[in-house]
């Protein structure tokens, strides 16, 4: 079991509290237009960030990260 | 759309009751929630009525409301619907700012609210919370109405304004902010130009707002470097495109309409989830034996311990969806569109409605009863007291980290009871910000 990170995009509105929780992982970045939006790093992260991962996708105010279990 | 596509679609159903010149003007005035209720009722998922000259198509149910709050400004307009607020926020900010423009502004907004600033409202949340209980005693009776309009305007300004123009607030100020609340009530939405006293006060006060605002900002231009973790910081190192620094009056203007955005939604909701603890018992005791457990050990009140709170959580959401503050969103339409067969001609203005979609029976068996327990619905768009989509209410972590900091500091130290009979706590439909009817009176004694 691996970890696979999905982004809702049309959701991001860049609180960046991703990148407060695992910036190993994430970075948000500025855009053209509009809001800054969360870069994945890592798609793939390694099992010792889990945590981390899992914290940035369950405070996220915008429920914009999935976090899947790769078989 | 070309007529001849145009012409092969339905029309949206009308509601009853319209009468000449007002349309359904009056009957809106008197309880627009229930009145939605009813167009929704009458007519389903499109129902159209008349306010006034200007026909507006209520949305409801999921995928109506999915397709309203998903479609970008171009073609459903913010802007246009809410020009209301042109004179209050000012001149070329947000809804009167160009399309490029606007959207830098509003990102700039959001940077107050990013993760760092967070951590800095937090703190500065939770010692305003507790400077407000230290002279409550061992008991007493409050109207929480009038102490959470107070709590939350001290919040609002020492987050925005500092710590400097927070404990200097003046009656002045006070008295500035509400000309410019009165002049954003229903009327303003017809005409905010119209020749009427309330809006000659309005102008006044944005004229002296601006005044005071732009002394805070030549003060702190002059000491460059001092770091002050609130909003204007943040406003005030924000760029466009090109470089160029935001004016006084843009900056006034972001103040103003963060101040609009935050305030009396999160003052209404702070009482209503007092006054649901003080009646919703045994789910207040569910909430009080969970502060109990993560804070009865000295852990301070922090940003990081405020994270996770799912009782309490789950709580407050109850009251959201019961008593939205933000019962109703507008846009303009800008071009024709096709809603399923149905034709909502450019010009008109659309709807929905967060009180009458918390009360579908799809979603929300039972929905007058109060249920913090109630599963959540499988979409995202029929539970939306903070909207959704790309523009979906900004504030909505800090409103929660706001709530979320109160009763985790309120509760655990004080039981609240009613002072009036339960029936006489009511939501009040007479200002477009949804709150309890006044006074909303409540006793509290200190827990042994």
């Amino acid at each position: 079991m691996a970890m696979k990170i999905l982004v809702d995009l049309a959701l991001c509105q860049g609180h960046s509290v991703c990148l407060g929780e695992a910036p190993e992982v994430f970075d948000v970045v500025d855009q053209d237009e509009g809001y800054p939006q969360v870069k994945v790093l890592l798609e793939n992260p390694p099992e010792a960030l889990r945590e981390k991962v899992m914290n940035a996708a369950r405070y996220c105010p915008n429920n914009v990260i999935t976090v899947l279990e790769d078989q | 759309m070309s007529e001849h596509a145009a012409a092969a679609l339905k029309l949206p159903p009308r509601v009853s009751g319209e009468k000449p010149e007002i349309g359904h003007m009056e009957e809106f005035g008197v309880n627009f929630a229930r009145f939605l209720m009813r167009c929704n009722a009458e007519c389903g998922e499109l129902a159209e009525f008349n306010m006034g000259g200007q026909q507006t198509v209520l949305m409801s149910g999921p995928e109506a409301q999915e397709a309203f709050l998903k479609t970008l400004d171009l073609k459903l307009s913010r802007a246009a619907a809410y020009q209301a607020t042109v004179p209050v926020f000012g001149k070329g900010v947000i809804f009167d700012a160009p399309p490029e423009k606007m959207k830098t502004q509003l990102k700039i907004q959001v940077d107050a609210l990013r993760y760092q600033n967070m951590k800095s409202y937090s703190t500065i949340i939770s010692k305003e919370v507790e400077d407000w209980v230290a002279s409550w005693g061992d008991e007493g009776e409050l109207d929480f109405l009038d102490e959470f309009l107070r709590l939350t305007l001290n919040t609002a300004t020492h987050c925005l304004l500092g710590a400097d123009f927070r404990y200097q607030l003046t009656d002045e100020f006070r008295e500035l902010y509400h000309a410019l609340e009165k002049g954003l009530q229903a009327i303003a939405f017809v005409d905010p130009y119209m020749q009427q006293p309330i809006f000659d006060a309005r102008d006044k006060a944005r004229e002296r707002l601006q005044e005071l605002i732009g002394g805070i900002i030549a003060e702190r231009r002059a000491n460059d470097g001092v770091a002050y973790g609130d909003a204007l910081e943040t406003f005030m190192a924000g760029t466009y495109a090109d470089g160029s620094h935001l004016d006084d009056n843009e900056i006034t203007g972001l103040v103003i309409a963060t101040m609009f955005a935050g305030h009396h939604t999160s003052s209404g909701t702070a009482t209503w989830t007092l006054t649901e603890l003080a009646r919703q018992q045994p789910y207040a005791d569910e909430v009080l034996q969970e502060l109990q457990a993560l804070f009865g050990d000295g852990t301070p009140i922090t940003f990081e311990s405020l994270r996770e709170i799912p009782r309490l959580e789950r709580f407050i959401e109850e009251v959201l969806r019961l008593h939205p503050p933000l019962i109703l969103l507008m846009r303009r339409v800008i071009e024709d569109i096709d809603y399923n067969g149905t034709l909502i001609a450019a010009g008109k203005t659309v709807a929905i409605s967060t009180f009458g979609s918390h009360r579908n029976t799809d979603y929300f068996p039972d929905p007058e009863r109060f249920d913090p327990h109630r599963p959540k619905p499988d979409t995202l768009f029929a539970y939306i007291p903070f909207g959704g989509g790309p523009h979906k209410c900004a504030g909505n972590a800090f409103a929660m980290m706001q709530l979320k900091a109160i009763f985790a500091a309120l509760l655990p130290r004080y039981e609240f009871e009613l002072v009036d009979p339960d029936e006489s706590y009511q939501d009040d439909f007479s200002a477009m910000v949804l709150k309890p009817s006044g006074p909303c009176r409540l006793r509290y004694r200190k827990r042994c």
